[in-house]
């Protein structure tokens, strides 16, 4: 792991200013993608993944402000206004397909906007070649959806499409923002055995946000599992979901059905994700959590290394905190 | 279906509307409390029944009611529309209308256009900046013109322009062009020419402002609403992040999406500027269809009511088509076939 990771987000901080209070929407978001690998952001809602994805896109609108923090892009900081040159460069794949397409204008004709900024193509060339996409992401009859409007599509083959549309513009790195919450179960697998597909044929680093850990479990190299804004724990999808360090991580897997004994009640993790209005002075997690003791309200833990390359952000993992040591 | 098609079928179910208007109207004329014939007798005529005989004769009345009906539905339709028998008394009822309809069609047009091209850009440039202060500012404009009352805005603007030279130090009246008269009903006759177009277009611009007043603050509204919604749909962030430049994102992603809803305000405040308004006809003395229609209506003469009422309905649903081919000129999602 000596190269440069592709993409690099380093103690992202997004604020959104409303009337009352300053809402820490991503706090302190730090984490990495290669090239060619999948990465997993997984959480609960309003935990701040959305927000996260958006910044990346430099997508973040009134009232919300990147406050600190980098989004390196191949080296580049793109918080410093420089996303303009790398349009393209990053594509995203919003959750409601229905929403991403521009209900006035020909699937055909969005895709070839995007072909002929990026690739310079028009006029028949790009019309040849926006068909060429819409097959490639397994539309059939492509050569007539061409020419229909995102209404006369359904929600799969439009997500389908709206793929389509951001592989026309060539990208290193797709982010996919809840891409199959929309959709109906077999679709979603469709999808997802559509992003693994085109990821192995054209090598491309795949930011993979969602709260389903099952998709996570199929789809992702690597896991981020975020909580009210911070990474709570990092590791390779295969080691968290073996051994999960964080108990945040451990309660989400809980609750995930087929997992535990069949015949019992699923569990699931009381109560709601805090809205962080101020810097973090506790575990943000503590109220919820049933491993939770004195310190844990107290003091804000910080990531502590376990094996291999993962980390935990988790007062039991803190032998100076924790008599308990490593838990695992 | 083609479009063509579609219009067809457009216009073939405004035929109902259009029957249906009519002979409510008929209804109410004909057989309300009021009795069309004794409306047409002068003063001293009303204890005559001789007189009063001759006047239900002329109007068609002595005929049993259904009879009267289908005649008065069949000269409608063939615009046989006869002659007035207590205003202008004795002109022909079509020369009557050609006279005083093309006024209000062009004082109807530029409100429409003035409250078009200032509204909607505003609306649009407000929403594009949301809760700035060049935004407040449009905003405030806006209500500000919406709640202006027409009669009372009408003399405003008349004593400003009466007294244009004291007030900016220019005479409003002899300005670029000359004008006979401040009010009064624009010359149409010789539109054809440059000076004429001016000269019509400069005399009802006062008048046009005016009643144009409150569907510029209304479209100006709807306008800023309407881009703020579409300026937060996904497929603007998604086409921005594709790379499409701001000025792209303004005119191609935006400003279609945001006409959708505008499109039913503008056509339906063009009822209301069309269909002319009394006051500002009265106001500003022009002899419209609007002003023609309440004289008809205050001095009786139902028969030219009716006749006019007839106009009135050809006009709106004459805009009501506008609206949906507009419709499907906007948004592909207003289907041809379900029509």
């Amino acid at each position: 792991m000596s190269d440069e990771p592709l993409l690099s987000v380093r103690d992202l901080e997004v604020v959104f200013h409303t009337e009352r209070e300053r809402i820490h929407a991503v706090d302190g978001v730090t984490f990495e993608i290669r090239e060619g690998q999948t990465v997993g952001l997984v959480g609960e809602s309003g935990s701040g993944k959305s927000v996260t994805a958006r910044s990346i896109l430099g997508l973040v609108d009134e009232p919300g402000r990147i406050e600190g923090g980098e989004i390196l892009y191949r080296g580049e900081d793109l918080t410093e206004d420089n996303w303009a040159d790398h349009r393209g460069d990053i594509a995203i794949v919003f959750q409601d397909p229905t929403n991403s397409l521009n209900p006035v204008y020909t699937i055909g004709n969005q895709i070839e906007e995007a072909l002929r900024i990026h690739q310079d193509l028009r006029g028949r060339a790009a019309t040849d070649r926006a068909i060429e996409l819409l097959e490639d992401v397994g539309i059939p009859d492509a050569p007539r959806r061409v020419d229909e409007y995102p209404h006369q599509l359904s929600g799969g083959m439009a997500q389908r499409a709206v793929i389509a549309m951001a592989l026309a513009c060539d990208p290193d790195l797709l982010v996919c923002d809840e891409p199959t919450t929309a959709l109906d179960v077999t679709i979603q697998a469709q999808i997802l055995d559509l992003l693994a597909e085109l990821q192995a044929e054209q090598d491309l680093a795949i930011l993979f946000i969602t709260h389903d850990m099952g998709v996570i479990e199929d789809a992702t190299d690597w896991v981020n599992v975020i909580y009210a804004g911070e990474v709570v724990e990092r590791a390779p999808t295969e080691a968290l979901f073996d051994h999960p360090a964080h108990p945040y991580t451990r309660a989400l897997l809980e609750s995930i059905p087929g997992r535990t004994d069949p015949d019992e009640r699923l569990p699931t993790i009381e109560g709601e994700v805090p809205t962080p209005t101020g810097p973090a002075t506790d575990c943000r997690f503590a109220p919820r959590c049933p491993e939770a003791f004195e310190d844990c309200r107290s003091v804000a833990p910080e990531h502590v290394s376990l094996d291999g390359d993962r980390s935990a952000a988790c007062l039991l993992h803190d032998p100076a905190r924790s008599d308990g040591g490593e838990r695992q | 279906m083609s479009r063509l098609r579609y219009i067809a079928k457009r216009v073939a179910l405004s035929v109902p509307v259009v029957w249906l208007g009519t002979t409510m109207t008929w209804a109410i004329i004909y057989l309300g409390p009021i009795d069309p014939a004794t409306r047409l007798l002068s003063e001293g005529q009303t204890q005559n029944p001789a007189a009063y005989e001759a006047a239900r004769t002329q109007l068609g009345l002595d005929q049993p009611p259904l009879q009267h009906y289908f005649d008065w539905m069949g000269s409608l339709l063939t615009f046989d529309l006869g002659q007035t028998w207590l205003l202008y008394q004795g002109s022909d009822v079509n020369a009557l209308i050609l006279d005083f309809l093309p006024r209000t069609l062009w004082l109807g047009f530029w409100s429409v256009l003035i409250a078009v091209c200032i509204g909607v850009p505003l609306g649009f440039y407000a929403g594009m900046r949301s809760n700035t202060a060049s935004d407040y500012v449009a905003s405030m404009g806006g209500i500000v013109w919406r709640a202006m009352p027409n009669f009372w805005l009408g003399i405003m603007l008349l004593a400003v322009l009466g007294s244009s030279q004291a007030i900016f130090g220019f005479d409003w009246q002899s300005l670029w062009i000359e004008l006979d008269a401040l009010t009064g009903s624009p010359d149409l006759s010789r539109l054809h020419t440059v000076e004429g177009f001016l000269a019509a277009t400069k005399k009802v611009l006062p008048a046009a402002i005016v009643l144009g007043s409150a569907s510029m603050g209304n479209e100006m509204r709807i306008g800023r609403t309407a881009v703020l919604e579409v300026r937060n749909e996904d497929y603007v962030d998604l086409a921005r992040a594709k790379g499409v430049s701001e000025r792209a994102l303004v005119w191609k992603h935006i400003f279609r999406n945001a006409l959708i809803p505008l499109v039913p305000i503008i056509t339906s405040e063009a009822f209301l500027l069309i269909g002319g308004s009394v006051l500002v006809e009265t106001v500003f003395s022009i002899n419209g269809i609007g002003l023609l229609f309440f004289n008809a209506a205050t001095q009786g003469d139902l028969p030219l009511v009716g006749t006019l009422m007839y106009v009135f309905i050809l006009l709106i649903v004459g805009v009501n088509l506008l609206q949906d081919v507009l419709y499907t000129v906007i948004d592909p999602r207003v289907g041809l076939e379900g029509a």
